[in-house]
């Protein structure tokens, strides 16, 4: 299972990434679209949309399921992935990459406490 | 206690992910489900299916019995033919949905779904004048489905089966029975291999091109072809006739259910199992709730998407009071349109 170096994760099983502009890029874990399979259809929550920790930001279904992504911030979506509406597989063949969902423009302080390191994540999915 | 395939090795070798399936730890897909899929619509792909139910009926009750016990009629089967029937309770209910080879005046083979093996061969059991014998120890069950199945078969085994026809064939002394059914709508059969030759036949299928295909793919395969499954559109608390399957009942004789399916067949059905195509995004499941705009309400039995037409489609009950083809599905609090179809999807 790949699990990057440079990514902060949640319980939840998404990976967050500290932007240089301060924002976070969100998306789910290679452990997370393999736990899920075939990825078929991602729905995210317009940009502007403003939302707090643990809200649901995405919706993910696959041939198996159905998942929700959350929100790691309090914050407003940025940006957000629009290459999944037409090609939700990239979240199962890049889900560090191409298969992010969202960009969150952070409310004041970041919350980290309930965040993963590498390490810390890899102990949950073993 | 969940059982395993005797190909459990095999499938582990090639990658499989596992699932619990009617008390069955089987394959549910080796690498991508829609990989697997489309494989078997467009080429071949092969399933271990040993998990299914698979049993002998023999002797001067075989007939009587199946005949009784069963809504399609076994008196109207060929020897050498296969047909779908249904096991039906007093109130005409799905108990199972199984098939019968028959290979002889009196001797057939009964293949009920595998959560109901042991219900079904108990009932049969219990007639007068039968011998029944369990093949799920000695055999093993392969499904080799699509377009290039025929040929695939008759390159493994030397031969094909006609389309629900059944034919034994001996290879070295080792005796395969196959008959031309399959839960794809694709081409092909389903074999019934011993033991000894369980591996050797998995290998050469996937050696000559035909991809192992998991429980994942069978399902999504089924649905697009519009083949209801046992415990999610069938079930004891529904009928045939409300399933849209009255093929599989033979009024011309006498089974448990029937008075209770004349009865309904005479006053009208209140509800039955339409098949639908989403007409927005999104992937209705199992137990969303179904609606028309002119107060049809139901219940989504089966849902996914279909990977041959990349739209959502599923299935469900209604009640029958809607003369529209709009369909709305709730998904997640959203009413999302859909259009009723007719399985098959993809064709």
């Amino acid at each position: 299972m790949d699990i990057r170096e440079d990514l902060e994760y949640t319980r939840e099983h998404e990976w967050i990434r500290r932007e240089d502009d301060g924002s976070l890029t969100v998306g789910i874990t290679d452990y997370a679209q393999d736990q899920l399979g075939d990825v078929v259809f991602v729905e995210v929550r317009p940009v502007e949309t403003d939302v707090t920790a643990g809200d649901m930001i995405a919706e993910v279904e696959s041939t198996k399921s159905v998942a929700e992504v959350y929100s790691p911030v309090a914050g407003k979506i940025l940006n957000v992935n629009e290459n999944l509406m037409e090609q939700p597989e990239l979240v199962n063949s890049d889900p560090y990459g191409d298969g992010w969902f969202a960009g969150i423009a952070v409310d004041g302080e970041i919350d980290d406490s309930g965040w993963l390191s590498p390490e810390e994540y890899k102990d949950l999915t073993e | 206690m969940t059982q395993r395939s005797p190909l459990y090795q095999l499938h582990d070798g090639l990658g499989a992910r596992f699932t619990d399936f009617g008390g069955w730890e089987m394959p549910v897909r080796y690498g991508a489900v829609l990989d697997e899929h489309r494989a078997v619509r467009n080429h071949v792909g092969w399933f271990d299916v040993s998990h299914l139910g698979r049993f002998t009926c023999r002797g001067a009750g075989a007939v009587p019995t199946l005949s009784r016990l069963f809504s399609n009629n076994v008196d109207k089967l060929e020897p050498g033919r296969t047909h779908y029937t249904m096991m039906l309770n007093e109130n005409g209910g799905v108990l199972d949905d199984l098939l019968i080879w028959r290979w002889e005046d009196d001797e057939f083979w009964v293949l009920p779904n595998a959560a109901n093996h042991d219900m079904v061969l108990a009932a049969v059991a219990g007639e007068p004048d039968v011998e029944v014998e369990d093949l799920r120890p000695t055999t093993v069950m392969i499904a080799v489905q699509g377009p290039k199945g025929p040929e695939t078969l008759a390159e493994i085994v030397g031969g094909a089966p006609k389309r629900f026809g059944t034919t034994r064939l001996d290879i070295d002394g080792d005796e395969i029975a196959m008959a031309g059914t399959g839960y794809t709508g694709e081409r092909g059969g389903e074999l019934v291999v011993p033991l000894s030759r369980a591996d050797s036949i998995a290998e050469q299928l996937t050696s000559v091109g035909a991809v192992p295909c998991g429980l994942a793919a069978r399902d999504t395969l089924r649905l697009e072809a519009g083949l209801p499954l046992w415990g999610q559109d069938l079930d004891p608390e529904h009928t045939p006739l409300e399933a849209g399957l009255g093929f599989a009942v033979d009024w011309d004789h006498d089974f448990v259910g029937k008075t209770a399916l004349e009865t309904q067949r005479d006053n009208g059905l209140a509800r039955h199992l339409v098949g639908f195509r989403l007409a927005d995004r999104g992937i209705p499941r199992e137990g969303y709730p179904m609606r028309t705009p002119d107060g049809a309400e139901g219940i989504v039995t089966s849902g996914n998407v279909s990977p041959m037409i990349d739209d959502a489609i599923g299935m469900g009950y209604l009640s029958p009071i809607h003369h529209r083809d709009e369909i709305e599905i709730e998904i997640r609090g959203r009413w999302v349109p859909a259009r009723r179809a007719s399985p098959p999807f993809h064709r």
